[in-house]
């Protein structure tokens, strides 16, 4: 199954992006499920129809087209939850459907659903521990003081098994080939600005951005108008800007249509706009990943990071681990055996590749 | 202080109309400091220059700071981390050990406490804060309660049996295991940041918030159900700023229908809310930088001072009639059977849709029954 997440910065149509993207291949002839994993939902609104929050069964909306809006407040703590839900719902549409779209949340929540398996596996791994240290040591005796009994051991050893095989079950899937990532964009600045970050984001955790969609462009006769000249030309621009910096990515063309594209078969008509003649539901773009090369006496871990500045950038070897910080983000990149006994010799920024070079102390 | 929140679905122009009003207000005398807690910062995309993470002078009067949550994090969490980081022992893993105190709504509150601290500084008269995305603003929002019932519950608990079981294992030479009151004290002092913000946030006298949003049906919708939640947690909105409205000239073109469209959002929007609707058109280019900003505030406020409470109205409140108490929550654009009731322990748990608020009740009230909830109008009622 094609699995395809469709982010940007709230507001620039991912959802109506998303929902055309789907009802096209759908029309196409692909079976396609489209999820909305957006806390805020509105994946309902624009295909025109009420989609219950409580089912974990997507609707049929049209013939080879299902939605579903994954529920958040089935917990205390509707992030978390809603991303389990929607992880169970994952694994258990596999084989039914060709293509799954899944709108995400705005840009910042959208990496942290995505990092979160790699994150989440590490971190549950850790508070299990300490829960565990803490539970084995307290229990005996808080079961003679607190009337509440502390779990025992036994418990947190399934909970342990169940997550982590689940979490990294979904990380080995969001590694693979067939799963990509699109950036929704539209012609302003701040919106462009919040996608070259959230693409070197997603380049540090290995998730592979296969396309950019640019929303909104005003199509040659709305441009003409005098109130809107100034803002055609500026769209142009801006186009031609995204086009470079997110070379060799291809930037898919969504034009503004002449009313709000509400219901599946505008949807449908919007999604071939878009696409063209290219396949939605196809790898558009081949980037490349993490890599470890081995060189004269020393191994180089090549990572490419877009649009990364060096002077947001941190690299440091921790024990089997390397750590790379951008920004606000930061990953723990696990290396291979070989070398995790080596030490950081040196790195560099070029070309949006990082390369960080492993070798023998001198 | 005053404080203004200005959130709405992402990519309304939230950010800028923050700015616009954060410089509208300094043009009226104020002095103020415009925060942005969206993770994604662009306040200094909006302003033409770089903000960052501490406070920073970008207008005569207007001080801008871009919230750095994980170093917030990192600066209040010290003993919780260094707990953990014993426990571990492992390096690699002191990583995770940051990552695992993020916990969902987390960044938003460290976001949020900063509102208090401007407070603290005591040199500025208003705070215009820049919201992430309706969806975490009200997460946030809810977070508190959920907080304390989590602390409260969780907490006590392994803090009384840690006491005892402490000096025990400090004798057999056991250490590190378990939290010492360090860890606890800090965890306290985060519940207590929270209800200070809370405190804050609830306050109608000087908090309110503003919903930005456009004339279009799904960003209509979205800032409806805000706006009902808004006052389901108690906070007072004091006004709906429609941004990006087409210009009069668009109607004969290729926007005819979106400005159609336009009309009956507006008219709808007019009829929503019961407070002020201000409206900014579309400008011939985007607004960048102070002198733009400013002459959008002008548009958007007209003469009114932008740091004004533009409409007083309570979202929630207790009243006595006779031997009744009567809870009543303004609750607009909600339908009864999106509504549900009930009482555990000392709350008033309350959803509306998606969202959950619990309510603590007043002593007396605790261990009654209710004797009714109605909705009458656009107001929710709860007997005793």
């Amino acid at each position: 199954m094609r699995l395809v997440f469709y982010t940007g910065k709230g507001g620039v149509g991912k959802t109506t992006t998303a929902a055309a993207t789907a009802a096209y291949a759908a029309a196409c002839g692909r079976r396609t499920l489209v999820l909305s994993a957006d806390p805020a939902h509105s994946l309902g609104d624009v295909l025109g129809v009420r989609l219950d929050q409580k089912t974990t069964t997507p609707l049929r909306v049209a013939p080879g087209l299902d939605a579903l809006e994954v529920d958040s407040r089935a917990t205390l703590d509707p992030h978390w939850g809603a991303i389990r839900d929607y992880l169970v719902s994952l694994f258990r549409h596999q084989g039914i459907y060709d293509l799954c779209i899944v709108d995400c949340a705005p840009t910042g929540s959208t990496l942290r659903l995505v990092t979160l398996p790699e994150v989440a596996s590490r971190a549950v791994k850790l508070l299990l521990r300490v829960q565990r240290a803490v539970a084995t040591l307290v229990s005996p005796v808080a079961r003679v003081v607190v009337p509440v009994p502390l779990p025992g051991p036994e418990v947190f050893r399934d909970i342990d098994r169940m997550l982590y095989e689940r979490l990294a079950k979904l990380r080995e899937r969001l590694l693979e080939a067939d799963t990509s990532v699109r950036i929704v964009v539209t012609p302003e600045r701040m919106v462009i600005d919040e996608a070259l970050r959230a693409h070197t984001d997603l380049a540090l955790f290995e998730l592979a951005c296969d396309a950019v969609v640019m929303n909104r462009l005003y199509p040659a006769e709305a441009a003409a108008e005098a109130f809107f000249e100034s803002w055609g030309r500026l769209q142009e621009e801006r186009l031609a800007e995204v086009e470079e910096s997110f070379a060799p990515l291809p930037v898919l063309r969504a034009p503004l249509a002449r009313e709000e594209v509400v219901g599946v078969a505008a949807l449908a008509a919007h999604g071939a706009a878009i696409f063209a003649d290219a396949d939605p539901a196809a790898v558009l773009c081949v980037a490349p990943r993490l890599r470890f090369a081995r060189g004269k006496g020393e191994y180089r871990v090549e990572l490419p990071l877009p649009h990364a500045r060096k002077d947001a950038l941190d690299v440091a070897k921790l024990d089997d681990a390397l750590l790379v910080r951008t920004g606000n983000r930061r990953r723990a990149i696990p290396l291979p055996r070989k070398l995790a006994a080596l030490a950081l010799v040196g790195a560099k920024l070029d070309a949006g590749v990082l390369t960080v070079r492993l070798g023998t102390p001198r | 202080m005053r404080v203004v929140l200005l959130t709405g679905k992402g990519g309304v122009g939230k950010t800028t109309l923050s700015a616009a009003t954060a410089l509208g207000a300094a043009a009226h005398g104020h002095r103020v400091f415009l925060l942005s807690t969206d993770p994604a910062h662009s306040v200094g995309d909006a302003l033409g220059r770089p903000v960052g993470g501490r406070p920073v002078e970008v207008a005569p009067n207007v001080v801008a700071q871009e919230i750095a949550v994980l170093d917030e994090i990192e600066r209040s969490w010290a003993p919780i981390q260094a707990w953990l980081r014993q426990l571990l022992r492992e390096g690699a893993d002191e990583l995770v050990a940051e990552e695992i105190l993020v916990f969902p709504g987390l960044e938003e509150l460290v976001a949020l406490r900063a509102i208090r601290e401007v407070e603290a500084l005591g040199d500025f008269d208003t705070c215009v804060v820049d919201c992430a995305p309706t969806g975490s603003t009200l997460r946030m929002l809810r977070f508190p309660d959920a907080l304390a019932v989590f602390m409260g519950g969780l907490f006590d608990m392994e803090r009384r049996a840690a006491r005892i079981v402490k000096p025990i294992l400090d004798r057999i030479g056991v250490h590190g295991l378990v939290p010492g009151d360090e860890v606890f004290a800090a965890f306290e002092r985060l519940v207590r940041d929270v209800d200070d913000v809370r405190q804050i946030l609830l306050d109608g006298d000087r908090t309110t918030a503003r919903l930005v949003t456009n004339a279009a049906r799904v960003v209509v919708d979205e800032t409806r159900r805000s706006f009902a939640y808004l006052s389901l947690y108690g906070v007072a909105t004091d006004a709906v700023l429609v941004n990006r409205l087409l210009p009069p000239t668009a109607q004969d073109g290729f926007f005819a229908k979106w400005v159609a469209r336009e009309q009956t959002e507006i008219a709808a929007l007019e009829s929503a809310f019961g407070v002020p609707l201000l409206r900014a058109g579309l400008r011939p280019a985007e607004p960048i930088g102070p002198d733009a900003l400013r002459a959008l505030a002008r548009e958007v406020y007209g003469d009114r001072d932008p740091a004004a409470i533009l409409h007083h109205g309570r979202p929630l409140r207790w009243r006595r009639v006779g031997a009744k108490t009567l809870l009543e929550i303004a609750l607009p654009n909600v339908s009864k059977e999106e509504i549900e009731v009930a009482v555990h322990g000392a709350d008033l748990h309350l959803r509306v849709r998606d969202a959950r608020r619990a309510i603590a009740l007043p002593d007396s009230l605790v261990g009654r029954v209710i004797e009714g909830a109605q909705l009458r109008g656009a107001t929710l009622v709860v007997t005793w």
